[in-house]
């Protein structure tokens, strides 16, 4: 039973009205406030889609620093608000009908989301009309950013990543491999993760019960979306078809969990049970307390700003579970234009600038990741042999790249949290991969069924 | 009408008429009163009873904020409160928190202002130390404990490790809580400078008097200045238990992962209500059920206050009275 506000429940009409819709909105974003401070109430101010002196005035929800604001506005002739990129805001603003004209988000995990909930814009008459994104110029990688109501990868466009990594592959230290005696890395063929666990065990460097050097780290860009891949190397699938559930109990699910609980026993990484205190990889990595960092070539940016560190630092493939060998994408960063945007055109104009023109140039030459445009990608950094290294292994695993269909129903924080709820007993307790597996696939399957009642 | 036609005509000449003068300022004195208290109530309203009302309008829906197809499900999430396993641990988690900072919090502080209101040399020096901590950002407080207590390089574990003591994963479960715990303590000086004022409040007659009648420091502390902080001490108790009861920001900023998503991440030692309140609604996008737990929390703390004031009233010399001999 539907309602609105202001209608008793058995008033309420039975489809989607558009005003009980926006009144419950603008609850929730106040709701919002009451729960996580004034910061979504001060959000509902109207700010978005403005003009001022002729002039629209664009609001992006971007991090400081990301977008030259100064430059898109000489380059562009608008005016441009940036906000916070903040889930609280963001909702609050949708809500509040004051929706930001562009918003920073991850492609890879949130496109179904923002899709099947009618959020964001096709892009598809954008892209077709475009001087400085051309079809035959994408990245494959930005399919991420397509979905089709229900397979990730295909069907109209709805953002594209500023850049983008293959997140499984791995960044290492020669220094640490040549102290521990172990053999690099091939640039070509990738490890199998019990080779790479057996590595990590031989480059682990203690004294008593006190870690000095950690072998490897198998956190990637969070647990949810590494188990994804991991049990895509190994051949399946964790979420069905339909993306309407997951299986963690498949002999795919299932190896990949016991990788992981290895892992995390074996005490060679960073885990629930063996917390970073730096929150990610770059700090011990920079200080020779991590031999292998599993990111992708936008680690390279740090790296190459440390002139003895990069001499040491190699990048290689992503390892493989089973028979398939799979290099994907866990994050491709970019941005999206919300359907309650008041400026569609000026966000695309905003949009284009940032994704395909000088930006994106600059970008590309920094090294922080691969560019989203082909033709970009001559303009990525070579000038030191560890550049070069990195980029040659980079062109290489290109072909192994695979788009690893995300689910609308749930955001992948809310599975995060159920692994982080479960691993640390299960990781101490010595409990199967088996058991964690039901438990995990009977918490994530009632909460991507509580998700599917609301995009029906 | 007549008693007031009687009344003007009674009034000497050149006198104010008593009616449109009392009755004026009257009215002046209460324009001025909301005019002085409007903009606070303005902003009581809109930005606590209206999201509080919105808020419990929405733990009546399953709504995640975003989605077109949110429905009513009357009681429901109230309903589940009581049967989710992890709503019930955080909260007593939650309490036994509350129970191990704000007691030790108190009584730390008073100790502390107690020591430093004594006669001695360096004594500014000694409060400005004590109190510095108090005035340290949480995110870089937090950031030092990390520090300090991690397992391999951490300051902690040397010492221990210096005894012969086996290193500890201090930043994992079940020591994080303690982390957690040391962190909020850390910050005791804020309830120290209170009560530093407080007890220079306390009269020194009264003391030198007990003195002269042969009472002892131990005697006079506990017979006449804690009975005459008694106030203050309520006042800290309870502003600390409602402050405990939705403890949230330094569980995310020991958490092992940065930024927003430290909330999924958060060890189980440290996953007081106000983090799965917060899960609930960011992470899960339970937007309705989320609310309907910070209602339950509004209730809880309602509760937890009055059974405080309950135990107060009991307690407390307020205006230095036995509250044994106090009639109301």
């Amino acid at each position: 039973m539907r309602g609105s506000l202001g209608t008793t429940a058995s008033q309420a009409a039975p489809s989607k009205t558009e005003l009980s819709r926006r009144s419950l909105m603008r609850g929730t974003a106040l709701g919002a406030a009451a729960a996580a401070g004034a910061g979504a109430l001060s959000a509902c101010a109207p700010s978005a889609g403005g003009s001022d002196g002729g002039k629209t005035t664009l609001t992006v929800m971007a991090p400081e620093n990301e977008i030259d604001i100064k430059a898109a506005e000489a380059a562009l002739g608008l005016k441009i608000k940036r906000v916070e990129v903040d889930t609280t805001k963001l909702t609050a603003m949708l809500a509040s009908g004051t929706a930001p004209d562009l918003v920073r988000g991850l492609g890879a995990v949130e496109t179904p989301y923002i899709v099947a909930r009618d959020l964001a814009l096709p892009l598809d008459d954008y892209f077709a009309k475009s001087e400085l994104l051309k079809e035959d110029d994408i990245d494959p990688i930005n399919d991420v950013w397509r979905y089709d109501g229900s397979v990730q990868g295909k069907g109209p466009r709805y953002g594209l990543a500023k850049d983008y990594s293959q997140d499984a592959m791995i960044w290492y230290n020669t220094a640490l491999f040549d102290a521990a005696g172990v053999d690099y890395l091939s640039d070509t063929e990738p490890v199998t993760y019990d080779q790479w666990l057996e590595l990590g065990k031989q480059l682990t460097q203690k004294d008593g019960d006190t870690t000095s050097v950690y072998g490897l780290s198998a956190g990637g860009l969070g647990l949810f979306i590494t188990m994804v891949n991991m049990t895509a190397s190994a051949g399946g699938s964790l979420f069905a078809d339909d993306l309407g559930s997951l299986d963690f109990s498949s002999p795919e699910g299932q190896q990949a969990l016991s990788w992981y609980l290895d892992y995390a026993r074996a005490r060679v990484g960073f885990s629930p049970v063996e917390p970073n205190p730096d929150g990610w990889d770059w700090p011990p990595y920079q200080t020779g307390r991590l031999a292998m960092s599993w990111s992708g070539y936008w680690f390279g940016g740090s790296i190459a700003a440390e002139p003895a560190l990069a001499e040491t630092s190699r990048f290689a493939p992503a390892p493989v579970m089973g028979a398939e060998r799979i290099s994907p994408c866990f994050g491709a960063t970019g941005y999206w234009i919300p359907k309650a945007s008041k400026n569609h055109d000026d966000a695309w104009k905003l949009f284009e600038w940032f994704m395909g023109g000088q930006p994106a140039k600059d970008r590309a030459a920094g090294g922080w990741g691969l560019p989203s445009l082909l033709s970009l990608r001559a303009d990525l950094p070579t000038g030191t042999p560890a550049q070069a290294q990195a980029l040659t292994v980079q062109d290489a695993e290109a072909d192994y790249f695979k788009v690893l269909s995300f689910t609308p129903y749930v955001k992948v924080e809310a599975l995060d949290a159920v692994l982080n709820q479960y691993l640390p007993d299960a990781i101490n307790d010595g409990t199967s991969a088996a058991a964690l597996a039901d438990t995990l696939n009977n918490d994530m399957n009632a909460l991507i069924d509580e998700g599917k009642e609301l995009v029906k | 009408m007549t008693a007031t036609l009687e009344a003007l005509r009674d009034t000497p000449p050149g006198t104010a008429r008593p009616r449109s003068g009392k009755r004026g300022r009257a009215g002046q004195r209460t324009r001025t009163f909301y005019l002085f208290v409007g903009p606070w109530i303005a902003g009581f309203v809109l930005l606590t009873i209206f999201p509080l009302a919105y808020a419990f309008w929405m733990s009546l829906t399953n709504t995640d904020g975003l989605s077109p197809n949110w429905s009513y499900v009357g009681l429901d999430n109230y309903v589940r409160v009581f049967q989710d396993q992890q709503t019930i641990a955080s909260l007593g988690r939650t309490m036994v928190f509350m129970l191990a900072t704000v007691p030790t919090g108190v009584a730390a502080g008073l100790a502390m202002a107690v020591l430093l209101n004594r006669d001695f040399r360096g004594r500014a020096l000694f409060r400005a130390l004590f109190y510095l901590p108090a005035v340290v950002p949480g995110v870089a407080a937090a950031l030092t404990f990390k520090i300090i207590f991690d397992k391999n390089a951490g300051f902690a574990n040397a010492a221990i490790g210096a005894t012969g003591g086996e290193p500890i994963s201090w930043l994992a479960d079940p020591y994080v809580r303690m982390v957690l715990i040391f962190m909020i303590l850390w910050g005791v000086g804020g309830s120290m400078i209170v009560s530093l004022a407080a007890l220079q409040d306390v009269p020194r007659e009264l003391l030198e008097a007990a003195k002269v009648d042969g009472a002892g420091p131990v005697y006079s502390f506990f017979r006449i200045t804690l009975p005459l902080l008694s106030p203050i001490i309520f006042f800290q108790v309870v502003t600390g238990v409602i402050g405990s009861l939705q403890v949230f920001v330094p569980s995310l900023l020991l958490a092992p992962v940065n930024g927003a998503a430290a909330v999924t991440a958060v060890p189980e030692g440290n996953y007081f209500f106000m983090v799965h309140v917060y899960a609930e609604y960011f992470a899960k996008s339970h937007f309705g059920y989320a609310s309907a737990l910070l209602w339950v929390l509004f209730l809880f703390v309602l509760l937890i206050t009055g059974v405080v004031f309950k135990i107060g009233n009991r307690a407390v010399f307020y205006g230095g009275v036995d509250p044994s001999e106090r009639k109301d």
